[in-house]
């Protein structure tokens, strides 16, 4: 595990959601964190991608729903946080 | 305790916490960072802040995309300018509903600025794009959207006296019919600069709608960034990353204007900055100025300077140097663009440069946050930056070749409306300059009004005039009898309404110069009676007794109709104390008081007002 691309990683959620960065668990989700909305979701999404310069699926970016999940998809990418 | 009401020391908590998220995005101002600090302030409780309302501001957003993310930038540029706004971002492409139900949210929200962005996409047909090379007629479309959005606006500017910003449309840089664009009668490329141009044709009169010139800056900005296509197609954003700080910069261009937020006065260091190299040292021949390289980037810098000075912005010297070989150099050396005459206030010497600043603004009259202040040197700017926070220190480029370019960038002049006393500016304070060389040769106040040919001529409002009275209206504190403070369109309706009000403007000559109006009063009016609602003069020429010119003129106006009283009001303010005693001295009784506001009253069947006999009075 790359602590470097994992740190990028909770600094992009701890940002876009607002939260603490020690409280960022794999198992947060779309519907346990109130801020993760729909106009988040896109942020999240477009921050991870430059940050990693990577372009996600569509498909991939409907189906996220927790931090496991973008980890799983960046995974899919090349890239292991 | 009432748990609502703030005591200083939430309040106190309260803004150190908003100045810690605003320091995380003058750090590090990437988009991340302005998305977290926006939507942390949103969960602060700002009201407890006690914000008085010349600070506050509402600005709603329509738009026919995503235009969220410019809220963020909106929002957090006008907190680093001071403000404290309140956005109101309307749903997704309902711009049109927002605008035409008039039980809409927009209008609940009672914006102060509308920004109204829709896409020329939008307003055409949706084969627009790929058919436009078979169109005939290319007018009937552009006719189309300007009809629709003239629609749009005058529905729009008839249920609200906000500040509306239109923005022009993008001028593709594709055209299908590639080199030979401008080779055909009806080019794609020439669709876009004509319907700009009609569009902008169609409010250059308006004090209400202004149109933004989104091509301009999205050309500035490089076309290419401007849209980011996964952003576009994903979630309909318009603006990218990139170029969301440079369009919020251009709405806060008007937003500042908006709230009197206008810098006047550039104030200049000398060495390194008007010429290259140290007057002291090197001489006048042996500084940098010219048509060489480097010379021709300072002389280049002086050029823009010279054209902010010619539309109204003062300029002064705030320069450690001997005051002689720097004057020296100023009147003496052929490139030099800008002379002694073109400075309205100097300041040459060996002290401290903060306590000049201080000194300068004094001398000319103007706030300490109306000056900018232009410094090679960091420390300088930096020592200015901590002592007087609220003058703008520009971070100005190591190299002289981008001096133009950082002082082009400042958006911090701008006015809603440029008036004639704005463009000569600098000639009237030369003027005041040398007035008070005459005051201080003539022995008594009498003699020296008498020696200055005081002319003034009196009239009411007319169009011309209009955007100067407002900007006094709005700005004038010290002789400000009741301090309210009108918008244009309400000035305007005043104006029309000539049964019910009286809106009066003095201009002030004499052998020194033009001054320009100078003075505005308003009169409420019925039958029997009028009122002074406002009656304002600008501080330059407080003094010279054209108040009481003023007040006679008006005073012979309401006589001449029959009216029988003219009543005075004052309210009074932390700057206005001078002026308490304005009506009594003028004869006028006082009457018993409301509030905070005071009455006198003339009674016009017995009394009168004189005008200084040694004044020329023209009316027109």
């Amino acid at each position: 595990m790359s602590s470097s691309a994992d740190g990028k990683l909770k600094d992009i959620l701890a940002k876009v959601l607002l939260i603490d960065e020690s409280m960022i668990s794999d198992e947060m989700s779309r519907k346990s964190v109130k801020e993760w909305d729909s106009m988040a979701h896109l942020m999240l999404v477009s921050e991870i991608e430059s940050a990693f310069e990577v372009t996600m699926n569509d498909d991939d970016i409907m189906e996220i729903q927790t931090v496991a999940d973008i980890r799983k998809t960046l995974k899919k990418l090349g890239i292991t946080t | 305790m009432d748990s609502k009401e703030a005591t200083p020391k939430r309040r106190e908590l309260i803004s150190s916490q908003l100045e810690k998220l605003l320091n995380l995005v003058r750090k590090e101002p990437t988009h991340l960072n302005y998305w977290n600090a926006h939507k942390r302030i949103q969960k602060l409780d700002l009201d407890s802040l006690n914000v008085p309302a010349e600070k506050r501001i509402r600005v709603a957003l329509l738009s026919s995309f995503t235009i969220d993310p410019l809220g963020i930038y909106v929002d957090i540029e006008s907190r680093l300018a001071q403000l404290h706004p309140e956005i109101y971002v309307a749903p997704f492409n309902q711009y049109q509903q927002e605008i035409l139900d008039k039980n809409s949210r927009l209008y609940a929200f009672k914006p102060d600025v509308i920004i109204l962005a829709v896409q020329a996409d939008v307003l055409l047909n949706e084969n627009f794009y790929s058919e436009f090379v078979k169109l005939s007629d290319v007018e009937q479309p552009q006719t189309e959207i300007i009809n629709r959005l003239q629609a749009i606006l005058s529905s729009l500017t008839s249920r609200t006296d906000a500040l509306v910003l239109v923005n022009n449309f993008i001028v593709p840089s594709f055209t299908p019919f590639g080199i030979l664009d401008n080779k055909t009668d009806s080019g794609f490329r020439k669709f876009f600069y004509e319907l700009n141009e009609r569009l902008a044709e169609l409010y250059r009169k308006s004090s209400q709608v202004y149109v933004v010139d989104l091509e301009g800056v999205a050309s500035k900005h490089g076309k290419a960034r401007c849209l980011d296509p996964k952003l576009y197609y994903r979630g309909s954003f318009l603006f990218s990353e990139s170029f969301l700080p440079v369009i919020a910069d251009e709405y806060m261009g008007y937003i500042k204007a908006l709230k009197n937020l206008t810098r006047k006065c550039i104030v200049l260091d000398l060495d390194n900055v008007l010429w290259g190299g140290i007057i002291g040292e090197d001489g006048i021949e042996g500084i940098e100025l010219g048509n060489d390289s480097p010379g021709n980037a300072y002389k280049d810098f002086q050029r823009a300077l010279l054209s902010y000075y010619n539309r109204g912005i003062l300029l002064a010297i705030n320069s450690k140097n001997n005051p002689e070989d720097a004057i020296k150099a100023i009147n003496e050396h052929p490139h030099m663009l800008l002379r002694e005459k073109h400075f309205a206030a100097i300041r040459i010497n060996w002290q401290n440069k903060v306590q000049n600043m201080i000194e300068l603004a004094k001398e000319i009259n103007i706030g300490l946050d109306s000056m900018v202040f232009v410094d090679d040197n960091p420390r300088e700017r930096e020592q200015m930056k901590q002592s007087l926070p609220q003058v703008l220190v520009v971070d100005l480029p190591s190299s002289p070749f981008l001096y133009r370019h950082s002082l082009e960038n400042l958006n911090d002049f701008n006015v809603l409306a440029l008036t004639e006393e704005d463009k000569k500016r600098g000639e009237m304070y030369r003027a005041r300059k040398k007035r008070e060389e005459l005051r201080e040769s003539v022995s008594s106040l009498e003699d020296f009004l008498k020696s200055l040919e005081i002319k003034v001529v009196i009239k009411h409002a007319d169009d011309l005039g209009l955007p100067r009275i407002v900007r006094m209206v709005n700005k004038t504190n010290q002789f400000n009898l009741t301090t309210r403070r009108y918008t244009d369109v309400e000035i305007g309706k005043m104006k029309e309404a000539e049964d019910k009000f009286g809106i009066y403007c003095l201009q002030v000559s004499d052998k020194l110069g033009d001054e320009g109006i100078v003075g505005v009063a308003i009169v409420r009016k019925e039958p029997k009676t009028w009122t002074l609602d406002s009656f304002l003069l600008s501080c330059r020429v407080i003094g010279r007794k054209v108040e009481t010119a003023f007040l006679a003129k008006i005073v012979a106006d309401a006589k001449e109709q029959g009216v029988s009283t003219l009543v005075g009001e004052y309210i009074p303010t932390q700057k206005n104390a001078p002026v308490k005693n304005f009506y009594s001295s003028h004869g006028f009784e006082e009457l018993a008081q409301k509030g905070n506001l005071y009455r006198w009253k003339l009674d016009l069947t017995k009394h009168t007002v004189n005008m200084p006999e040694w004044m020329e009075v023209k009316n027109e």
